[in-house]
């Protein structure tokens, strides 16, 4: 992913604004914790077919990362979520090993977003 | 973001840190008090513990979801007046749709947009403090029967059969009464007299809604049903010449002027409901019975005795009551003659 692609700067820079810089440093660090658990998670709960709570776990990781703008990221959760719903796990595996991939740039550049002067 | 919100006690409840973190943020920035909880059954228990303003409700939660806690709001009589906006995403308009109609009043869509987050909780909040205010106003002007039954049932014109107890109540001669008083004096004595009936009415399940001059009229079992509606009446009767007894005992003292009340009761179908204009009401009850009780009120001058009461009170009086059958008699306004029963201010032990 590129890094525009990863994270959408205009809503990136418009909750820096908003929120203020202090503020979002701890929002990205806890966004970064609380989505790798949440991954962990996810994983548990597809190893136990528990289309249920894979679908929460995939709507939680989904709706926090579009808040950060971390688009694709947040669209390809939602696919995960969607797989959930219809309870239908079959492929699910390979969907979250790119999760996990794409979570790792999604990381890195909120890093690099935040340790930005 | 020029209009100036009133600082409100909310409670963000969402089961995704960085979404409370946000909400949080947003919210305090507009100079709320913020709490939070992690899921419904967490929420419940601080709207139990706590006062709170309003609610953010995400639907998707561990444990308890935002369904389970509109629904718990709704049934709960010390709950249900919080308002709830929904947190969620767009795509699930079904559920928002459902929010609604189990009674969130408000929903935004995530990620939330402060602007709008600020527009939506300031109005909120301002419909919040509005119904505050209407309720206040109700409990002032109406009584506290009449503000749940407009609250449970809503307000319609029109009315509907109940069994119930009428009262009538007044004073003797107060006219000439106040003739030989200042006003200010007669208005005082009047106060004086109405906070005692009240008190009487009301320790025994009865409801004043009618004050007119020196009279006033109380209905037992409407708008709330009341058991054994008769004989708490006629038992605020004896409290009520009890409570003139002592008051007349202090006038006395001060030689100030004694006061005499009579009382006409009687049971039967009533017809109760909101009567007036869609924008000026009162509840009242009309009929039969009603007339029955004025007559019989108007009747103890007649009969002087103070409280006179109908055959079908007397029929739902326990034994512990004593009455004096006074036989069939000519009530003025009613064609045939009724059978009527005095009771006796000193009950034997």
């Amino acid at each position: 992913m590129e890094e525009q692609a990863i994270i959408d700067l205009a809503i990136y820079h418009q909750l820096k604004d908003l929120m203020g810089a202090d503020f979002l440093v701890e929002l990205i660090d806890t966004y970064n914790t609380e989505t790798a658990a949440l991954i962990v998670q996810l994983g548990k709960a597809l190893a136990s077919c528990e289309a249920v709570s894979f679908e929460r776990f995939a709507h939680s990781i989904k709706s926090s990362s579009a808040s950060l703008g971390a688009l694709t990221f947040s669209q390809q959760a939602r696919e995960l979520e969607m797989m959930g719903k219809v309870n239908d796990l079959s492929g699910a595996s390979l969907k979250l090993e790119q999760l996990v991939a794409n979570f790792q740039q999604v990381k890195r550049c909120l890093e690099e977003l935040r340790d930005e002067p | 973001m020029s209009r100036n919100v009133t600082p409100g006690r909310l409670l963000v409840v969402d089961d995704n840190k960085v979404n409370r973190l946000l909400l949080g943020r947003g919210l305090e920035q507009q100079g709320h008090r913020v709490a939070f909880a992690e899921n419904g059954r967490q929420a419940l228990e601080m709207l139990h513990q706590c006062e709170f303003d309003l609610m953010l409700l995400d639907i998707q939660m561990p444990e308890m979801d935002g369904y389970q806690v509109l629904e718990k709001v709704a049934s709960d009589l010390n709950l249900r007046d919080i308002p709830v906006i929904v947190t969620s995403a767009m795509e699930e308009l079904d559920s928002i749709v459902r929010c609604i109609e189990m009674g969130a009043e408000d929903y935004l869509t995530k990620p939330v947009n402060p602007v709008l987050l600020r527009a939506r909780i300031g109005a909120s909040l301002e419909k919040k403090r509005l119904r505050n205010q209407q309720r206040e106003l109700i409990s002032r002007f109406a009584t506290a029967e009449v503000a749940q039954d407009l609250e449970e049932s809503g307000f319609t014109l029109g009315g509907r059969f109940v069994e119930a107890t009428a009262m009538f109540s007044d004073i003797r001669d107060f006219s000439t009464l106040a003739e030989s008083q200042s006003p200010a004096t007669t208005i005082e004595l009047l106060n004086t007299y109405y906070t005692l009936m009240f008190e009487a009415i009301s320790g025994q399940g009865g409801v004043v809604n009618q004050m007119v001059g020196d009279g006033l009229m109380a209905i037992f079992g409407a708008p709330l049903p009341l058991p054994n509606h008769g004989e708490q009446a006629v038992r605020a009767a004896l409290e009520m010449i009890e409570l003139i007894d002592l008051f007349n005992l202090d006038q006395a003292a001060t030689n100030k002027p004694t006061i005499r009340i009579g009382i006409g009761i009687a049971t039967g179908q009533v017809i109760a409901g909101y009567t007036g204009t869609q924008s000026r009401a009162t509840y009242t009850c009309v009929g039969d019975t009603v007339n029955l009780a004025a007559r019989l009120e108007a009747h103890t001058k007649v009969a002087v005795q103070p409280i006179l009461i109908d055959e079908c009170t007397r029929l739902s009086l326990s034994e512990s009551i004593q009455v004096e059958n006074l036989g069939p008699t000519q009530v003025k306004g009613k064609n045939q003659e009724v059978t009527i029963y005095s009771v006796p201010v000193r009950q034997k032990e």
